[in-house]
């Protein structure tokens, strides 16, 4: 059954210059329910007005769209009572109160019973390894840990679809990681249907089993993320300082993007050769100083959707 | 550029962005319209005098006493009650420049151009409502009394700051202070209407220098000596503007930051 | 209700949560009140009565007044702020509840020091309003018509911001604006502002006319009172509705 389906949906808005934008250019696509989708693309790409859009908070120009049924601009209340929404900038809980005050309150939002709310936050409380947070004041939480209980907040009715717009921006390392985690784990256990917006690269990796890729407020990428990362994701980038200088490097499957004296840039092709393969050489025949391995920017990837061509 | 000529433009600039200035200056014109007709309808009452001040007297003293506290930034107490406690303060301590006078500098320039917004609408509305002012001399003094007197007011909020500090609410600061400059600065009530007692207790006070003064003077009293003493408490309050935020400073070397 | 409630309990919670500063601010908006009823004395001493208005009548009105504002800025503290949330994208966590955003949002604030001002009226009205049973109960009715006018001509206010854009400015104004005008009798204004008055800005709704109930209660006065807060609201609610369609999350202005 799908969850979501999307046609040929537009947005514009009209600027204060009396210039028209249009942010979503007459988008198509539907989800089946317990996808996990990546709805990526640059900072403008038109993800957040899209999701907006899909969640009933902004009303679109023209088209047509259903989110488990309901057209989310007409019947916003009804949705709301079966999607979840976290948005990575904007707080659900109440910044002076404990998130178990704020979770109180959900409950008689959603008017849940305050047995059921209770089952339900114990039950996302071990889930989201979140449970010990709940009772301290929202303002002396750290950002991973408030992202742990606003996923909480946005579980507490046990929506069928979850939206999640940036939910990684901010965090560090460690964090993103646990939350991505914690993501899965919840589609797994529950079912439920994952809507992510990310510009991180790692997310989609991580998260998603199909990637959705916009920019300009047009789809230009839609497909697996295992076909992605075979096409698209071949490459991961290296930043490597050496103690002294290592003459020309020469490893198969690794190409030198920029380098100066002792620092170097490199681009390795991961189907050639597998990064441990690349690290352990370099660490054999070089004085290496520090190295570490990034994702290629979401940038790259897009220019190289455009590079191939469209089946 | 001179660094405090610099930020008296970047206040100036800051305060022309259309949103802000209109806001103030249509704050400005309800509160005219307002007081036109309660001294209208007051002084009809009373046979068209009240402690000296005929209609046109009254209204000309509340555009000037009005002008001088809607120039000023009205959320400043606020804003430096929030800047000393982030710690924003603390950074600017470190540059070598006065603090306060870098401040002063860039609110000056801001209240200018809010003070020649109010100014203009005055001199379109009052003559309809009351006739040109009493004294063209008057005027003449009331001008540079206006500028000391927010220059007066910034700096006492500059002093003012340290207690938003203490009661750890700014804007619970800002209305004290705010009600200080409404009674016994002479804003709402020239200080000749008051009680003798309150009136004598205000002319020692700091407050009347930042609203009554121009007003007075705006409203036909030819007192020249008003401006030596908006001077005099000019200097004083700006003495206790350095000497709260230079506590500030040793307070800060004190707990390291 | 029970989620308007639970949500009204939160945000009383919310502006409990700073105990200390809830106190100051309540004591200060106490002191801020009684320097206006200082000055209303000394006025009406020096000057005498003016046009039917004398010291009592005038405590009258500004105990009205500051129990109307205490409900309206005070208790639905986001009524004013309307504006500004719409032209941040404020309202996107709101929206995505199964709630009337409108409702919501006015239960979801409460301002303390407003809250001071919501105690002092009704203090002011037991010291010098003369109250009698008839007349506490003609001050009630008179404080809630003017608090549900001043709701919603600041809700009204506010959602032009979705048709005109900005941050609220005009709303802004139309507050101050409304609480200056709502300190004066109506009787000491004429000609077009007392027009003005009665209609662009209601404050002859929120004060004068409610101390007029009070002071000689007329059916004529009440039901006047009553069409003037019914129409406010529907006023706001209409607006607001409206408004909502343009909703723009804030896109527009951060993409300029």
């Amino acid at each position: 059954m799908l969850a979501i389906e999307v046609d040929r949906l537009t947005k514009s808005f009209v600027l204060p210059s009396k210039r028209i934008v249009e942010a979503v250019r007459a988008i198509t696509l539907s989800v089946e329910q317990g996808e996990r989708l990546a709805y990526i693309g640059p900072n403008g790409a038109g993800k957040s007005t899209s999701i907006k859009i899909l969640t009933g908070i902004l009303h679109p120009t023209t088209g047509d769209a259903q989110v488990l049924g309901f057209v989310p601009w007409r019947q916003r209340k009804e949705l709301a009572r079966n999607i979840g929404v976290l948005f990575g900038q904007r707080s659900q809980l109440w910044f002076q109160l404990t998130p178990m005050q704020s979770y109180k309150l959900l409950g008689a939002i959603y008017g849940l019973s305050r047995e059921e709310l209770e089952r339900r936050i114990d039950e996302y409380g071990s889930l989201l390894e979140a449970a010990a947070l709940f009772d301290i004041p929202v303002r002396n939480l750290s950002l991973g840990q408030r992202m742990r209980c606003e996923l909480t907040a946005s579980l507490l009715h046990s929506p069928r679809v979850l939206f999640l717009d940036e939910p990684t921006i901010g965090l560090d390392l460690v964090a993103k990681q646990r939350f991505r985690e914690l993501i899965v784990r919840l589609n797994e256990h529950k079912g439920t249907t994952v809507f992510l917006t990310s510009h991180d690269v790692s997310d989609i990796e991580q998260v998603a089993k199909r990637v959705i890729v916009i920019n300009h407020g047009q789809i230009i990428y839609d497909d697996k993320v295992s076909v992605m990362k075979r096409s698209l994701l071949r490459t991961k980038l290296m930043e490597v300082r050496f103690d002294e200088p290592p003459g020309a490097i020469d490893i198969d499957g690794v190409q030198v993007l920029k380098s100066t004296d002792m620092g170097f840039k490199l681009s390795v092709d991961t189907e050639a050769r597998s990064i441990k393969h690349v690290l352990d050489e370099l660490l054999d025949r070089y004085s290496v100083g520090d190295i570490s391995v990034l994702d290629p920017p979401l940038e790259e990837v897009i220019s190289k959707i455009y590079e191939t061509p469209r089946r | 550029m001179n660094p405090y000529l610099a930020a008296f433009v970047s206040g100036m600039r800051r305060t022309v962005a259309p949103g802000e200035l209109i806001v103030r200056v249509g704050f400005y014109a309800v509160i005219l319209v307002v007081f036109a007709a309660v001294w209208n309808a007051a002084m009809a009452a009373n046979g068209g005098e009240v402690a000296g001040y005929g209609f046109a007297g009254i209204l000309w003293y509340i555009a000037a006493a009005e002008a001088a506290q809607v120039a000023t930034n009205a959320r400043m107490i606020e804003d430096i009650g929030n800047d000393i406690g982030n710690g924003t303060v603390a950074i600017e301590l470190l540059r070598p420049v006065s603090v306060v006078g870098l401040r002063l500098a860039s609110e000056v320039g801001g209240a200018v151009v809010r003070l020649a917004g109010t100014c203009a609408l005055a001199a379109l509305f009052v003559p309809l409502a009351a006739g040109p002012p009493p004294s063209w001399n008057g005027v003449g003094l009331a001008i540079p009394s206006l500028v000391l007197a927010v220059c007066c007011n910034l700096a006492a909020q500059h002093a003012f700051a340290g207690i938003a500090f203490w009661l750890e609410d700014a804007k619970s600061a800002w209305f004290l202070y705010q009600k200080l400059i409404f009674l016994l600065g002479g804003m709402l009530l020239p200080l000749e209407l008051l009680p003798d007692a309150m009136s004598g207790a205000a002319r020692l006070l700091p407050f009347w220098a930042m609203s009554y003064a121009p007003g007075r003077l705006m409203a036909g009293y030819v007192e020249p000596w008003l401006l030596l003493l908006q001077v005099g408490w000019l200097v004083a309050m700006v003495g206790a503007a350095v000497a709260v935020f230079s506590s500030g400073e040793r307070r800060l070397q004190a707990v390291g930051g | 209700m029970r989620a308007l409630a639970a949500t009204w309990c939160s945000a009383w919670l919310d502006a409990w949560a700073n105990r200390r500063s809830f106190w100051t601010q309540l004591v200060v908006m106490t002191i801020n009140d009684s320097v206006w009823v200082l000055f209303w004395i000394l006025f009406f001493h020096r000057i005498g009565e003016v046009r039917g208005w004398d010291t009592e009548k005038m405590l009258l009105l500004f105990a009205i007044l500051t129990t109307a504002a205490g409900i309206a800025l005070g208790v639905f503290a986001n009524a004013r702020k309307v504006g500004q949330l719409a032209g941040d994208g404020e309202l996107d966590a709101t929206l995505t509840l199964p709630v009337d955003p409108l409702a919501h949002l006015l239960a979801r604030r409460i301002d303390p020091s407003l809250i001071g001002d919501l105690a002092f009226g009704p203090i002011l009205f037991a010291l010098a309003g003369g109250p009698t049973p008839e007349r506490i109960a003609l001050f009630i009715v008179g404080s809630l018509c003017g608090a549900i006018v001043l709701t919603g001509f600041l809700i009204a206010a506010g959602s032009l911001t979705l048709f005109v854009g900005g941050r609220g400015e005009q709303a802004d104004l139309a507050f101050q604006a409304a609480l200056i005008l709502a300190s004066y009798p109506i009787d000491f204004f004429g000609g077009v502002t007392k027009i003005l008055l009665f209609t662009a800005v209601p404050a002859a709704f929120i004060s004068s006319l409610p101390a007029e109930l009070v002071d000689s209660f007329t059916f004529q006065t009440t039901a006047t009172l009553l069409g003037s807060a019914a129409f406010f609201s529907l006023l706001g609610i209409a607006l607001f509705r409206l408004g909502m369609r343009r909703y723009a999350s804030g896109a527009v202005w951060t993409r300029a």
